[in-house]
């Protein structure tokens, strides 16, 4: 069962090239337009930090409930945690840029303004940039300790690697819930300092969790596809496609329950927030296109179990809802910070850049070790998955 | 009454399915297997696969449109009310109703298709053909008029069953 995953030269040099289409349209959209190229700069931080949190956190909930069907794939989350340092790298070069992001942390604003005033205490630089570093702390401690069990299991074997990995996951869970969450609320929800949504933190870790699985889903399909993953069966597929259908539903409930209330409240403080988003200009059909693509087509697409076990249609399903993401953010990004819908090469470019990064730390991350875990105790169990 | 069934019982599950591919394999008719836990082959290949999920499918589409339809005839149509200066015909405000109707009324209405077509009313007495079936049992179940009972039998004597009965 010993198998290491092997990286074609040509796709090292698609995922530089990659980056350096990235860089270059970053350095672009800093000499067109520092604000825009922040806000970029941000969005694709969040999206690839939310993948790679929420894949470790599928992880763990695989961990904590002793999943048999998906024990063989778990290399591929671990894979995905390895992106959280690099991001905690790029997350702190984002502190320059946040007086162009963030109208709290200029002082003549929080001087004007008795709300921000009164946040104050905690919308401040320094707390800001203190809570950032503690966040990523633990989720690379979390991370490191998650990912080096596993590789300590496939050398020695035993059960108390297995246990011990429980454990972790555990505590992952429990910290990764509250430290997303703040985090959700410091980077994105800030950047309209004067609305609230008690639901915005959940919303955007469902969210997280989300688009990590069908990240997950895709990276094993692909890999299946290059002959990795023998044992992918109907019902593999149809179980992470069942993975996909249940977080699409978690999200549109999440999605509406904000909406509904703050339409059906009608506090003026509150539905600023979704009059820019409903009726301003050109940002109409992203609101509907989020939902659409969130929510709806998996939901229609995937609800058949014939059609949720049919590789082409996931695949289908999965660059859709990689674009469904990033409109999420956007939408979510954009209005407040930039405040006029723009989405041109720079966007594009950028993420592009992003993408790539993320391919190659993975790629490089599922390369350095064996892709199956092959002293897993349930490792059997998946072979022989059936539904 | 004269036995309607011919009853084939198992100790073990392996035994019980090679004589589920045999009796496949000769084109004996089964009507129906007990087993204490659900074994994929036998929901498979069984030949009577549940189309419970695609009847909940319709439920839930006629329940979504019927509750649509209700709360716009009574807040649209018939009695427009004036809540917090909204439009009468608030479309949001509709769905977690229409949600939870249609939950409501999936389960209700598949519980009375899976009862009545299982049979399982109050008053109607379920037979039991082997009182271990579901317990540790493997039994199948065969009428006796669907196949030639000497070939049913000797099969289920050659693959190990237990007990051989008529009911």
């Amino acid at each position: 069962m010993e198998e290491r995953l092997k990286l074609s030269r040509i796709y090292i040099i698609a995922c530089l090239s990659m980056i350096v289409i990235g860089i270059a349209a970053l350095v672009v959209a800093f000499i067109g337009d520092p604000q825009r190229a922040w806000a970029n700069y941000l969005l694709n931080n969040v999206y690839f930090l939310s993948l790679a949190v929420g894949a470790m956190f599928f992880l763990s909930i695989q961990r904590v409930s002793h999943s048999g069907w998906s024990a063989g794939f778990i290399r591929v989350p671990e894979a995905m945690g390895a992106y959280i340092p690099i991001a905690a790298v790029l997350f702190l070069l984002l502190i320059p840029g946040a007086h162009s992001l963030y109208h709290w942390s200029h002082a003549d604003a929080v001087s004007h303004d008795s709300l921000l005033a009164h946040k104050a205490p905690y919308l401040n630089l320094p707390f800001w940039v203190i809570r950032m570093v503690v966040f990523f702390g633990l989720w690379i401690l979390m991370t490191w300790l998650i990912r080096r069990l596993s590789r300590r299991e496939d050398l020695s074997g035993g059960l108390s690697f297995f246990k011990k990995g429980e454990h972790y996951a555990k505590i992952f869970i429990f910290i990764v819930i509250i430290t997303f969450s703040f985090a959700m609320i410091d980077w994105i929800m800030s950047i309209d300092a004067h609305w609230y949504s008690t639901i915005f933190a959940i919303k955007n870790f469902v969210a997280a969790f989300h688009h990590a699985a069908i990240i997950i889903v895709f990276i094993v399909l692909i890999l299946n596809q290059r002959g990795y993953f023998p044992f992918l069966s109907k019902s593999h597929v149809g179980d992470f496609s069942r993975y996909i259908f249940m977080l699409c539903i978690i999200w549109g409930y999440f999605w509406f329950t904000e909406f509904m209330l703050i339409w059906y409240a009608n506090i003026p403080e509150e539905t600023t927030y979704f009059i820019t988003r409903v009726r301003g200009e050109g940002w109409r059909p992203f609101f509907f296109a989020n939902l659409l693509i969130n929510w709806f087509l998996p939901f229609v697409l995937l609800m058949p179990k014939a059609i949720g076990q049919n590789k082409l249609v996931v695949k289908i399903v999965i660059p859709v809802l990689i674009v469904g993401q990033f409109i999420d953010l956007y939408l979510q990004i954009f209005p407040g910070t930039v405040g006029k819908q723009v989405l041109g090469f720079q966007e594009i470019g950028i993420f592009v850049g992003f993408a790539g990064l993320f391919m190659l730390v993975v790629g490089y991350a599922l390369s350095r070790g064996n892709l199956y875990p092959v002293n897993h105790p349930y490792l059997e169990e998946c072979k022989h998955h059936h539904t | 009454m004269e036995a309607q069934y011919l009853i084939g019982v198992f100790d073990e599950e392996e035994s019980m399915l090679t004589a589920f591919r045999r009796m496949k394999e000769e084109e004996l008719e089964i009507e129906d297997v007990f087993t204490p836990y659900p074994i994929h082959e036998v929901l498979d290949n069984h030949g009577r696969k549940s189309k419970i999920t695609i009847v909940g499918w319709f439920y839930g589409l006629f329940a979504a449109l019927g509750v649509l339809a209700f709360l716009v005839y009574t807040a649209v149509i018939d009695w427009p009310l004036n809540y917090g200066g909204k439009p009468s015909s608030a479309f949001p405000s509709f769905i977690v109703v229409t949600i939870i109707l249609t939950i409501l009324s999936i389960t209700i209405l598949s519980l009375g298709t899976f009862s009545w077509r299982a049979n399982l009313w109050p008053s109607n007495e379920k037979p039991i053909y082997h009182d271990r079936a579901t317990d540790d049992k493997f039994v199948i179940l065969v009428k006796k008029e669907n196949v030639d009972q000497n070939k049913a039998s000797s099969l289920f004597k050659e693959t190990g069953a237990s007990e051989i009965l008529e009911k």
